[in-house]
């Protein structure tokens, strides 16, 4: 009995793969493909890529040399009106001085069911609209004609790319499910590429050796007296390497908060050059090695040579550090001093644009030329210092060794066991507190020498808070207290970088809202302008509505308007790794005098839990005495990236901390 | 205005326009400017002058100087200066100098240093023109601004406007402007929010010249009238004008609007006979006027989709009838244009209708200029008319919603322009009715089974809920009641009724954690799904009036069954507010000793209230919600 359920299984297994053996060649569109209602493997799909194949292969002419070919063919089904804006294309075409991609061959028809029959409709060439998108990318763009709910669209077109060196990164996962997926690349053994995958996805890839040929004319003439010309073939043979993925109900792909940049995590493949090798020619090398983008970019005039300029600086840089010898110091005072001259264009680079020289007297910089001169003057105090490439939030990580992988240039220095991370874009910056666009990319440290080095920012520890609360309670439950608080490190950043130029009306309504207090009668920050000093925030409070009173019975929570109330994790599962950034570690020491005729009833017991492998943990701790309540609380998170398997771990961990910090003080009267 | 008086006005006649200066300005030194003017400011606008050039009715030139100090980095988009161009507008100068707060040149922009690239609304496919800007990174505060530009242009149908202060947090030490008219085109203006100003003009039939002088920045306030709606503007348009190749004249509304019809409309709603041939079938079997163009109305949204391509005059004129017919798509031009072709090919008559969509905003009744920046669809009809927003394929027939309700719009008949407002949602239409069985646990836990219905403009703020996906759905409802810890959402049923124009959820949820604990008492918030929690700022000197734009009713009404063991020890009074802003009324009754009644009801008016009255609305909306987390205490039996 058992084994036939089993047979059964297998027979249906292998009656759908066939039966839903569809035809892919252009044009083939089925009734039972506009007749599907929806997506089974998930049902709320707006939208599924039934067939996307992408055919990347190498020609040659005997004009152009080898050309990069790509030809994409797509085949949409649109369940619903929501579905609609997958009903078009975007395609961004990279040109570089006179060399530029073409696309070629455009054809897209709509596929709709009228009365039962297949109906097409064509788009035509003049809504194909094509336009300068920017310095270094033009772009095309299309929408389907005559779309209804159930419509397929399907449309196929060819680039053409002169960059034969470089292939982009092909995504194998679109935000809407994709049904199938034919992924082909031929790449003749001239060029050497080394292959990189991403995401979380299985992804399947076959790869062979195929022959192909090239033909190449040649015209010569000869004769003294005589001219004659003749024509001559000559055949090159070579080998192709093809690569070829094919998968199958590829869910769709989407973004979760706290995950830094999402297309980390989306299944790609990526292939890097490593070198070409032409007939009759000797070998040419790319990036194969960290050690070898070290050296290309040490040897980049945009970088290597900007590293070694002094002279612009020389005299500024001789008169802060010349009564200085401590390392630490001069660093110090280089750092404020670049900080202070040099604002940031918000330009993301690796390499200088207009150079450091410029950028120096300008007093503005992209992220390159403002951390190659803290690099160069730091130097040049003889200071052991070196610049660190950042792949920056909104890049995606390298795979593979290449400059292209980098975005955003920052500085280190190391003195003794002391590292130091520092960004003089950022004006509130210190060391080992960056911004976050740093903070949630990852860097890589190039040495002269040429080792390297990868680099993860986050810190290892929780940036601290500090916070004490003394007040009151009046016989008709009105509180009356003060607060004062300290934050350090990047607590202190993040607080500057948001509200540090906010006037002190500004600062009192951001309090008043955040914590729901009806009055502040006095608000003070203290440090503000000191980066790197902790940062303090006084106010004195009067809240109205914090304590019920209920029957001659006061009820409140002892943590006043310091309890946590919202969990920022609401979503049921997570697929993706949190980042936060950094951890934090929240001290909290609340003490409330309780009024006259009242005595306390019932206090909160106290509680300790923590986190697995010491990711973080909370304590609450109470005490009474006489006319006293005092609230101890510590809540610490020390790692700032935790992986999606502790997702239902750290929103319970949030749950608890919400509840017992609501739970209630009761007072009675005597 | 003493000192105006004492600065002859032929000066500003003859006043440079377009001396290139490219050395030091110790006039700009931010010491000059008057204290008065700094505060509260982001940005001072030092000195602009516009001069506005009509050479023929298809050629204006505008010269504009503008020379701008900003502040600080709040004041950068004040001096963001970039000038648009595309076919029928070109740029012919264009500089930009930057000095420091001394007056000191550090950076000049020459035309070549403009960065260009394509106009990005955000929302159209394709668009034919494009931006020159540039890109300055302050190096510190306060700096300074000369921004010249000509620009010609052959559409005269835009004759620009005089905005001396276009923003809050901005400043005016001076601003010109002033039309030549030399071939003497009949040109009409309007002066708008003058009144509180000083300014000196000079106009005659022909020309015009403004100046004003010491214009003290204001700040935003919340529920305030809209910026544009309190602004000082004089408003330009020519009797005579082009646009786009196309010659009009026009003194009113009823004049513009059949040029409107005759030259952008007319001729552009031809059918395929097909198409014809269908909503012949289509509508066979109704009745009435609003039968017919319901399912017309139907048959377009099935058909078509919203998709924006503004080239050339077709930023003007919809796309033919029979292009709509054939690519399903088009921007809102085009749809209403096809929806009215639709509708004439079954002798139903309807009308072009151009308004200001989204926040609310009149046509100009007294004053006929090209303006607006949607377009609907009109169809008068026996007791009340029917709006249609052609644009959208989800809302129910006859259903524009907040985005064009309740405004002045201009109705293109063949016959003239008409002014009409749109249906306004009053209080009482406007209604979300929740209902709720909760059962509350001695474990702290609760369940509840909600119903909530939505009519009118609640309809149309809820209903799009249902075309979320599960997960954000699910977030949905824990972001609303984000108070609730814990909370799960067990199941969601959503009914989306167009007909009558009614969105109802039905919901499931349970949370783990709702009483909470102390000793052995249990306290619990019987307003469980519609707490107020929004905080309103205190003014000490409220400026602007207080807007509510728009009125509704909630009724919440929820029958709490107390957890086993447990008694209510003493029911919360009961509290009732009535004032001129709505009502609101909070009671709680005992139906048996373990089951309790919560009924809510808050009732909202829109209306525009006297600035005084700020602070009483205010203390209306702090009252609801310290009402609302109101709690009740259960002891143990």
């Amino acid at each position: 009995m058992k084994n036939s359920i089993n047979s059964i299984v297998v027979i249906i297994l292998m009656f759908t793969t066939h039966g839903f053996a569809q035809d892919f060649k252009f044009g083939k569109v089925s009734k039972q493909e506009l007749l599907e209602k929806s997506y089974e493997m998930d049902t709320t799909a707006n939208a599924v890529v039934l067939y996307e194949s992408r055919n990347i292969n190498f020609q040659y002419s005997q004009n152009n040399g080898f050309q990069l070919i790509t030809e994409v063919h797509k085949r949409v089904k649109l369940y619903n009106k929501n579905g609609f804006n997958e009903a078009g294309e975007h395609i961004y075409l990279y040109k570089n001085n006179s060399d530029k991609e073409k696309l070629s061959g455009l054809k897209a028809v709509t596929y709709s069911l009228v009365n039962g029959e297949i109906v097409e409709t064509k788009l035509k060439k003049d809504k194909i609209f094509k336009n300068e998108y920017s310095e270094y990318y033009n772009e095309a763009k299309f929408t389907m004609p005559s779309i209804q709910e159930g419509s397929v669209i399907e449309y196929k077109y060819k680039l053409i790319s002169p960059f034969a060196r470089s292939i982009d990164k092909i995504y194998l996962q679109r935000n809407i499910p994709i049904k199938l997926m034919a992924i082909h690349i031929s790449i003749p053994e001239y060029y050497n590429f080394k292959k990189f995958t991403s995401g979380h996805l299985p992804i399947n890839l076959k790869e062979s050796v195929k022959r192909d040929k090239i033909v190449l004319n040649s015209k010569s003439r000869s004769g003294f007296y005589v001219s004659k010309t003749s024509y001559s073939q000559n055949e090159i043979e070579y080998a192709v390497n093809t690569y070829e993925i094919n998968s199958e109900n590829i869910p769709a792909f989407k973004s979760e908060p706290y995950s830094g940049n999402p297309k980390n995590y989306m299944a790609s493949i990526d292939f890097e050059l490593q070198y070409t090798k032409f007939p009759n020619s000797r070998i040419s090398s790319y990036s194969t090695s960290w050690e070898e983008v070290a050296k290309t970019i040490h040897n980049d005039s945009r970088f290597g040579n900007e590293l070694e300029k002094k002279s612009y600086f020389k005299k500024d840089i001789d008169s802060i550090i010349k009564d200085i010898s401590d390392p630490l110091q001069r660093t110090s005072k280089i750092f404020d001093f670049v900080k202070k001259r040099m604002t940031w264009n918000k330009k993301f680079r690796v390499i200088t644009v207009d150079g450091v020289k410029k950028a120096y007297t300008s007093g503005v910089g992209n992220s390159a030329e403002i951390n190659i001169m803290l690099v160069a003057m730091l130097k040049y105090a003889k200071v052991q210092a070196n610049p660190v490439l950042v792949s920056s939030v909104n890049q995606t990580m390298a795979l593979f060794p290449t400059l292209e992988g980098f975005d955003y240039l920052i500085a280190r220095v190391k003195s003794g066991d002391n590292i130091l991370y520092m960004d003089a874009t950022d004006k509130l910056g210190e060391f080992n507190v960056l911004p976050d666009r740093v903070i949630q990319g990852s860097g890589r440290i190039l040495s002269e020498n040429g080792t390297s080095q990868l680099i993860n920012f986050r810190p290892d520890e929780g940036s601290r808070f500090h916070c004490t609360v003394m007040c009151e309670i009046d016989e008709y439950g009105i509180v009356t207290g003060k607060q004062s608080s300290n934050r350090l490190s990047y607590l202190a950043h993040d607080f500057r970088v948001r509200y540090g130029e906010n006037d002190i009306n500004t600062q009192i309504k951001r309090i008043k809202e955040k914590y729901e207090i009806d009055t502040i009668l006095s608000y003070e920050l203290k440090e503000v302008d000191k980066v790197g000093k902790p940062l303090g925030e006084r106010f004195e409070f009067v809240l109205e509505n914090e304590i019920e009173i209920v029957d001659n019975e006061m009820f409140f929570s002892p943590l006043l308007f310091l309890r946590d109330k919202e969990n920022f994790f609401r979503a049921e599962d997570r697929k993706y790794p949190i980042d936060f950034g950094y951890g934090y570690d929240n001290n909290l020491m609340i003490s409330i005098k309780i009024p006259e005729g009242y005595k306390v009833l019932e206090v909160p017991k106290p509680s300790a839990f923590k986190l697995p492998e010491n990711m973080g943990k909370f304590i609450y701790r109470i005490n009474k005495t006489g006319n006293q309540i005092q609230v101890l609380v510590s809540e610490t998170l020390n790692t700032p990236f935790i992986s999606a398997d502790y997702y239902q771990v750290i929103k319970e961990f949030y749950n608890q901390i919400i509840e017992k910090e609501s739970e209630q003080v009761v007072l009675k009267k005597i | 205005m003493s000192r105006f008086l004492l600065f002859p006005f032929w000066v500003f006649l003859l006043m440079p326009f377009f001396e290139v200066s490219s050395q030091d300005l110790p006039e700009l030194h931010v010491n000059r400017i008057d204290s008065a003017l700094l505060k509260n400011a982001n940005a001072v606008v030092r000195v602009e002058e516009i001069l506005i050039e009509i050479s023929a009715v298809d050629a204006v030139t505008v010269k504009t100087k503008r020379t701008v100090t900003v502040l600080n980095r709040y004041g950068e988009r004040s001096a963001n200066f970039s000038e648009w161009y595309d076919p029928s507008r070109k740029i012919n100068k264009l500089s930009a100098v930057i000095y420091d707060s001394f007056g000191n040149e550090i950076y000049k922009y020459k035309k070549k240093d403009f960065k260009d690239r394509s106009y990005i609304d955000g929302f159209s496919l394709m668009r034919d023109d494009r931006i020159k800007y540039f890109e300055y990174t302050p190096v510190r505060y306060p700096y300074t601004v000369i921004f010249e530009s000509e620009i010609k242009r052959s559409s005269t149908a835009f004759i620009k406007s005089w905005v001396p202060v276009p923003r809050y947090g901005l400043s005016v030490e001076k601003s010109y402007y002033k039309i030549v008219n030399p071939t003497k085109i009949p040109l009409k203006s309007k002066e708008i929010n003058l009144e509180e100003y000083s300014i000196f003009k000079n106009n005659s039939d022909y020309e015009l010249s403004y100046e004003v002088a010491n214009i003290v920045s204001k700040r935003s306030e919340i529920m305030s009238p809209a910026y544009f709606e309190v602004m000082p503007i004089v408003k330009v348009f020519l009797n005579n004008f082009t646009l786009e190749g196309m010659e009009g004249s026009a003194k009113d509304w009823k004049a513009l609007g059949k040029w409107y019809y005759e030259k952008l409309l007319m001729g552009r709603n031809e059918l395929p006979e097909s198409t014809i041939e269908e909503i012949n079938n289509l509508v066979a079997e109704a009745n009435t006027k609003a039968e017919k163009a319901k399912l017309i109305y139907e048959y377009v949204q099935n058909k078509t989709r919203y998709i924006s391509v503004q080239l050339g005059i077709g930023g003007w004129m919809p796309f033919l009838a029979s292009d709509v017919d054939r690519l399903g798509y088009g921007d809102c031009k085009a749809l209403t244009n096809y929806t009215k072709a639709l509708l004439d090919s079954q002798g139903i008559l309807s009308f072009y209708t151009v308004v200001f969509a989204d926040e609310r905003r009149d046509i100009d009744a007294d004053f006929a200029s090209i303006e607006g920046d949607h377009v609907i669809l009109n169809i008068p009809d026996k007791e009340e008319d029917i709006w249609l927003e052609c644009t959208n394929q989800t809302i129910p027939f006859n259903f524009i919603g907040d985005f064009t309700d309740d405004r002045n719009v201009l109705v293109v008949k063949r016959e003239g322009g008409e002014i009409k407002r749109t249906k306004k949602y009053f209080s009482e239409e406007n209604i979300l009715n929740t209902n709720a069985v909760i059962q509350l646990k001695a474990d702290n836990s609760m369940e509840a089974t909600i119903n909530r219905e939505a009519r009118g403009l609640e309809y149309n703020w809820n209903y799009q809920i249902q075309f979320e996906t599960p997960k954000n759905l699910d977030l949905h409802y824990k972001e609303k009641w984000s108070y609730i810890n814990n909370l799960h959402i067990k199941s969601v049923n959503l009914h989306d009724d167009k007909e009558t124009v009614q969105f109802v959820e039905d919901l499931l949820i349970t949370c783990s954690s709702y009483s909470k604990k102390a000793g052995s008492r249990l306290l619990v918030t019987p307003n469980v799904f519609n707490r107020n929690q929004g905080n309103l700022p205190v003014y000490e000197n409220r400026r602007t009036p207080l807007v509510i734009r728009h009125g509704y009713q909630n009724t919440d009404e929820y029958e709490i069954n107390l957890p086993a063991g447990y008694l209510l020890s003493k029911l919360p009074e009961s509290k009732f507010i009535t004032n001129e802003f709505g009502t609101y009324s909070y009671e709680l009754e005992m139906l048996s000793p373990s089951k309790i009644k919560f009924k809510r009801t808050l009732k909202m008016i829109d209306g525009i209230f006297p600035k005084e009255k700020y602070e009483s609305y205010r203390q209306f909306w702090t009252d609801i919600k310290n009402t609302d987390k109101t709690r009740i205490v259960l002891k143990k039996e």
